[in-house]
């Protein structure tokens, strides 16, 4: 269970990305997205897969965490492929398999998506590995504040998300220790056929709803003894200027997008 | 060497930048039916110690034995261990989840898979131990009760698989003075009339100390003293260099010998200390 969480999981560190401010990170790497989709042909999707993994570099993430992260999207990749290998038609035949044939055109197709498919994953991964869940929500939540005049309580989203965040790591922990404590007092939660596995997790449920509540129940208290209100205006303890290097990023970022869409390759 | 370890290391979340040595070559053991308090301050390591005696964490390296066997992966095994030794975990109330107290104990008992004659011989035999013999109470929702008599419950069923040994993790913490003599002289019967063998681990010395017959001391990962209780309660000064409090009345005993009482050094009880104090006055007044 701890395995799966290390997925796209904050890593500590202090290059330049991390210290990125999130609200330029995230219109950033929607317009790396947008580039992704601006190419064409495979040559520049190879330079932005290398731009990525450059990145990656200068900001100090293990190889082993692109490898995780890039673990889901392996089937659909490889269903990918070969839908692309054998339905696409057009070019030179490469290989006969009976009555299946594949060829160029299919290969230069698949490949291209593939890269394309990898890119964006490895991009999205680089984001939520070098920001916090938390700034990364306020990052989001500064684009939602405009809602707020047609009436969405944005403020109250951002906390709603934060707050949800804050507390998966803690949920965990917690089933972690109930399910070693009831595994001390007998129980099994690995053998037995689907049904008696559902049953069995009601030793496990139970208890960490009770504990989720009564979580719920003291953060409000405490949320209201230091001041919270409904609606009331906030300020933020760590202020989160952008900096003139955030800007520069943004500027980089739209002058590619520009050039790409205007090259047209 | 009944339950023991050798060189056990244990690191959390190894191969990550996360990763950190909760237990750094550990080798230490219990005698059968001995009392023994594992000591440290919080994050020394006490929790995941306790938990490889159960075979509930895996060594990254070293081996756990029980009765003369190495704890390894096998299945069977580990069940007839954790038969054997009951394990209490710290706030044990916060794992119930039964609709009455009766099912609540009933559960290990039944993963055994007693028969239903058996567990209920269990579940009674094993709330006349805690001191809990009210048999309207087993019809009770577990959540109705008062906080010490959840903990009582919840030490109810582990006992209820008539475990050999019983270890317990911070097994006083957050219950009243009153609550913590009961819960005290409960171990204490155990052990002495029962003949269960105790580990308890706790980073608070006062009531218990005297209970103890070894002591055994983490701190940050590391084994630092183990042996016999009063021989390590006498190393006053490295035991504070580790930030673990002496029991209370402890302290004014030793007090009391710095201002040039005859008093004796090894006291670690509140009664203990009476009998002192009346004894000195007596003596004062011959």
């Amino acid at each position: 269970m701890s395995r799966s969480i290390t997925l796209g999981h904050y890593l500590p560190g202090n290059s330049v990305i991390h210290q990125m401010n999130p609200r330029i990170k995230v219109p950033v790497l929607i317009i790396i997205l947008a580039m992704l989709f601006a190419f064409k042909s495979i040559p520049g999707l190879l330079a932005m897969l290398i731009a990525v993994l450059l990145l990656f570099l200068v900001a100090r993430v293990p190889f082993l965490y692109l490898l995780k992260g890039l673990r889901p999207i392996l089937y659909i990749a490889l269903f990918a492929l070969i839908i692309f290998l054998f339905f696409t038609k057009g070019g030179v035949v490469l290989l006969r398999l009976g009555p299946l044939t594949v060829e160029s055109d299919g290969l230069e197709e698949g490949l291209f998506v593939i890269i394309r498919l990898v890119t964006l994953v490895l991009f999205s991964l680089l984001l939520t590995l070098t920001t916090t869940p938390l700034s990364l929500t306020h990052g989001l939540g500064y684009y939602l504040k405009p809602l707020s005049r047609i009436g969405l309580p944005a403020e109250e989203v951002v906390m709603i998300m934060a707050i949800a965040l804050r507390f998966i790591p803690t949920l965990i922990e917690e089933s972690q220790r109930l399910m070693r404590a009831q595994v001390s007092r007998g129980a099994d939660f690995e053998s037995g056929s689907i049904f008696s596995k559902a049953k069995n997790l009601t030793p496990l449920i139970v208890p960490l709803f009770v504990s989720a509540f009564r979580r719920a129940d003291e953060l409000a208290l405490a949320m209201e003894a230091r001041g919270y209100r409904l609606g009331a205006k906030r300020t933020r303890l760590h202020e989160d200027l952008i900096k003139l290097q955030d800007w520069l990023v943004l500027l980089i970022a739209l002058l590619l997008l520009a050039a790409v869409i205007y090259i047209n390759i | 060497m009944f339950i023991g370890t050798d060189k056990l290391t244990h690191t959390y979340m190894p191969g990550t930048p996360f990763a950190s040595d909760a237990l750094k070559s550990i080798t230490f053991s219990l005698e059968q039916g001995s009392f023994t308090l594992l000591i440290g301050s919080s994050g020394s390591g006490k929790t995941t110690l306790i938990q490889h005696l159960n075979g509930l964490l895996k060594p990254t390296s070293g081996k756990v034995y029980f009765d003369g066997k190495s704890i390894g992966p096998d299945k069977s095994a580990l069940l007839s261990v954790r038969r054997r030794i009951g394990l209490v975990f710290q706030m044990p109330e916060d794992q119930f989840f039964s609709e009455t107290v009766f099912d609540e104990i009933a559960y290990a008992p039944r993963n055994l898979g007693l028969t239903e004659n058996k567990v209920e011989e269990n579940v009674i035999k094993a709330v006349e131990r805690v001191g809990l013999g009210h048999k309207d109470l087993l019809d009770r929702h577990p959540f109705q009760l008062s906080a010490g008599q959840k903990r009582l419950v919840a030490f109810a069923a582990v006992l209820s698989i008539e475990p050999e040994v019983l270890i317990l993790d911070e097994p006083a913490a957050s219950l009243d003075p009153a609550g913590k003599r009961m819960l005290f002289d409960l171990l204490s019967r155990l052990n002495r009339t029962e003949k269960i063998t105790v580990l308890v681990s706790t980073h608070h010395l006062d009531e218990i100390a005297a209970l103890a017959d070894n002591l055994v001391v983490l701190n940050e990962g590391r084994l630092k003293m183990a042996g016999e209780a009063k021989e390590i309660l006498a190393r006053r000064t490295e035991l504070q260099d580790l930030g673990l409090a002496l029991p209370q009345v402890t302290e004014i005993i030793d007090e009391l010998a710095v201002r040039g009482l005859p008093v004796s050094t090894d006291i670690y009880s509140l009664s203990a200390a009476c009998k002192e104090i009346i004894r000195l006055k007596r003596a004062d007044q011959e």
